[in-house]
């Protein structure tokens, strides 16, 4: 596979970036509900939403909800150009894929 | 070390695959379960009104005897009970998601509440004067078309077709009944407004099942 955004294509982080896709573009999820969604841990889950952070396409927000402090996480309009434009790939090499066994 | 989830899909259609299903699971956790947020409501429409109409028939005498404070205390506590069934749902989908539909649904839900208070500020004032029967349709006609063309504007607000269409639907049963006249109000309203709310908590279920 040729030039797919080392970032997104990973399971993981793919997982990460569509479940944060299915958002609302102006909202954001707290940390403890998108663990919950995604089924991962939270070192894991840290560790790949760093990642993301690194690459500008997430979003992690601290704040404080009363006396509890909260971690808001969305994903950056350049996270879902990056992700549209993956799906798009994926979606051209599939769609190469099967000219070539047609043809 | 590379942990096994740091490695790319299989192949194209994997990582597919992996995309949608991911997507229609963070979906269906983003929003409440259609079943929660309709059915209680629909369920209450259709006893409370129901019982209403047994009660404050069209005819003089009611088609069932039961105390006569019975009927509407049902039909609050059942729309109570409703209420916090789908707050519940409400908030266990939206309570850990802020921005933009947070603010979209507090100010929606302050409509409710303002709209319901100017109802029954309005509605008390003229109870004293008019004759029980019409004071029975004064107040359920206003709360249902209230009802209906709040959930107009809900769908507009989130452009959901269905949540729209079910509120011209109450909208247009509750003009219905309205002119047919008090008990057949009560009727009309339980059978088509609350049926078809338990319709489009159904319908919202299996559309929610055919995503996954």
């Amino acid at each position: 596979m040729t030039e797919l955004d080392p970032v997104i294509h990973a399971q993981a982080r793919l997982r990460v970036v569509a479940s944060l896709s299915a958002l609302p573009d102006s909202d954001q999820v707290t940390f403890p509900r998108l663990q919950e969604i995604l089924g991962m841990t939270a070192g894991n889950l840290s560790v790949h939403l760093r990642r993301l952070e690194e690459a500008g396409y997430v979003a992690v927000t601290k704040t404080h909800r009363g006396r509890t402090p909260v971690t808001l996480i969305a994903l950056t309009r350049r996270g879902r150009l990056a992700f549209e434009e993956y799906t798009e790939a994926i979606r051209a090499l599939l769609a190469s894929a099967d000219a070539k066994e047609t043809s | 070390m590379i942990a096994d989830d740091d490695l790319p899909p299989e192949d194209p259609a994997a990582a597919l695959r992996l995309i949608d299903e991911q997507r229609a699971t963070a979906a269906r956790q983003f929003e409440p379960d259609p079943r929660a947020y309709y059915w209680p409501w629909g369920l209450a429409w259709l006893i409370g009104f129901g019982l209403h109409f047994l009660y404050y028939s069209p005819g003089d005498t009611p088609l069932v005897e039961m105390p006569s404070w019975l009927p509407l205390t049902v039909l609050f506590v059942l729309l109570a009970a409703a209420g916090a069934v789908s707050a519940v749902a409400g908030a266990r989908a939206y309570g850990q998601v802020t921005g933009e539909s947070a603010r979209r649904g507090a100010w929606y839900g302050w409509s409710w509440g303002l709209g319901f208070l100017t109802l029954f500020v309005l509605a008390g004032r003229l109870s004293d004067s008019l004759p029980p029967d019409l004071v029975g349709l004064l107040w359920s006609a206003l709360a249902v078309g209230l009802t209906g063309i709040l959930h107009m504007a809900g769908g507009a607000i989130w452009l959901d077709r269905p949540l729209f269409l079910l509120g011209v639907w109450i909208t247009v049963v509750n003009l219905l009944g309205t002119i047919a006249g008090p008990g057949w109000h009560a009727l009309i309203v339980a059978v088509a407004g609350g049926g078809g709310m338990l319709l489009a908590g159904l319908l919202g279920w299996l559309r929610r099942r055919g995503r996954r």
